[in-house]
């Protein structure tokens, strides 16, 4: 991404921060469950991001796409030093701001709908294919885990997670990919 | 947890997994060095990298706090990025530098760093060009940068090779078979190596780069794992 990796250009980093740090947060917030958390993670995110230099390369999707990979990961990183876990049951302290409906943006409300369709598409698995895509990718449990607490060998959560992630591409169709 | 070990085991059901972040993190690494030679996990992650990447959307959306905006952007221009560095002349590794296959990776990408670095501070270098690379069926990225009839390679968020094999860098001139070079190299712990090709550019259409057993190989063995075409 050239715009970050510019000569350290702040202002440049700035517009990038503007321009996905909600979806980052939102994803942060739905893995932790908790708003520091997710502040936590969300902020080591966007400076490993700085920090490092990173480099994007479009080939391998958008830079939204790419942020929050990054998210995601820091989210898995922090679960598996243990920051985490234990406040995955721990109610929302409310007091996250949802991004009201009256001051979304032409680009925001398309993508409100997108997310439609990815909500649709993840609700309409079977059950059994929905959990263990839930667990691992918003949960943060390895296979290994999941296997444990659902009493299945790991070859069939695996398993599960295949089908589930293989019918979601059919529904969303060849074009599924993360907007700029 | 069993060990990794694709010759006796399916791997049908990681490609899926790895994508959800559910492998362990010693399976994580096993598994990119398997992506190496599997195409079809290769396959299998890039289709199923779409659909996690839409993953997020799924969930309700907040604002970001305001206070964390503040405190990151805040620690941005505390500590500014150094700039890019200027272009880098190339740095020919030989193949006798070689001692043990094992230490030969770290040693060599490691080696390759530091003397770009010297070099670097005694050469401005001009004219040189950054081109993107395409990585096949892996993560990370690449890019070669030329100046001066030569080139070098630079690796980002890529795996290490497969167990007893090392990265070999060709050059395809034209129609021609792929030329070996005596560049061999693996990446550091983060996935990164900084290393210059040996041979001149001249007529190269593209440089590619091949998993190859430790020691390299006179003729490719495996597909590319990364193409720059140069033309």
């Amino acid at each position: 991404m050239r715009l970050v990796q510019d000569e350290g250009d702040a202002r440049a980093f700035e517009v990038v921060f503007d321009r996905h740090a909600d979806a980052a947060f939102s994803l942060a917030y739905r893995m932790c469950g908790r708003r520091a958390l997710a502040e936590d993670v969300v902020q080591e995110a966007f400076l490993s991001l700085w920090r490092s230099g990173a480099r994007y390369d479009p080939a391998r999707g958008s830079v939204r796409a790419w942020v929050l990979r990054v998210t995601h990961n820091r989210a898995i990183d922090a679960f598996r030093r243990g920051a985490a876990k234990d406040s995955l049951d721990v109610a929302d302290e409310g007091a996250a701001e949802r991004v009201p409906a009256r001051e979304m943006t032409d680009e925001e409300v398309h993508r409100r709908e997108d997310a439609r369709e990815i909500r649709s598409a993840l609700d309409d698995l079977p059950s059994d294919q929905r959990q263990v895509i839930e667990l691992a990718y918003f949960g943060g449990f390895s296979h290994t885990q999941i296997a444990e607490m659902l009493g299945l060998p790991a070859g069939t959560v695996k398993g599960r997670m295949r089908l589930g992630i293989t019918k979601m591409r059919l529904a969303l169709g060849e074009g599924t990919e993360v907007a700029a | 947890m069993s060990e990794w070990r694709p010759e006796n085991r399916d791997c049908s059901g990681d490609p899926a997994a790895y994508v959800l972040g559910a492998l362990e993190p010693d399976e994580v690494d096993a598994f990119r060095e398997h992506m190496v030679t599997c195409v079809v996990c290769r396959d299998e992650v890039a289709t199923f990298e779409r659909v996690a990447d839409v993953l997020p959307s799924a969930v309700p959306q907040y604002r970001v706090p305001r206070s964390l905006r503040k405190r990151v952007m805040r620690e941005v221009r505390a500590h500014p990025r150094a700039p890019e560095q200027p272009p880098r002349r190339a740095w020919p590794i030989s193949l006798s530098l070689i001692p043990r296959p094992a230490l030969a990776a770290a040693s060599l990408a490691a080696a390759a760093v530091i003397a770009i670095v010297v070099i670097a501070t005694a050469s401005g270098g001009s004219g040189a060009r950054l081109l993107n690379a395409s990585v096949v069926g892996l993560p990370g990225s690449a890019q070669v940068r030329v100046a001066h009839g030569r080139a070098e390679l630079i690796v980002r968020d890529f795996p290490s090779p497969p167990a007893g094999h090392i990265y070999e860098v060709w050059l395809e001139r034209g129609s021609a078979p792929p030329a070996p070079t005596n560049t061999l190299f693996s990446v550091n712990s983060a996935g990164t190596a900084d290393v210059g090709v040996s041979g001149s550019l001249r007529g190269v259409s593209a440089v590619l780069v091949t998993p190859e057993p430790n020691g390299g190989s006179p003729v490719p063995t495996h597909a590319p794992v990364i193409v720059a075409r140069l033309d």
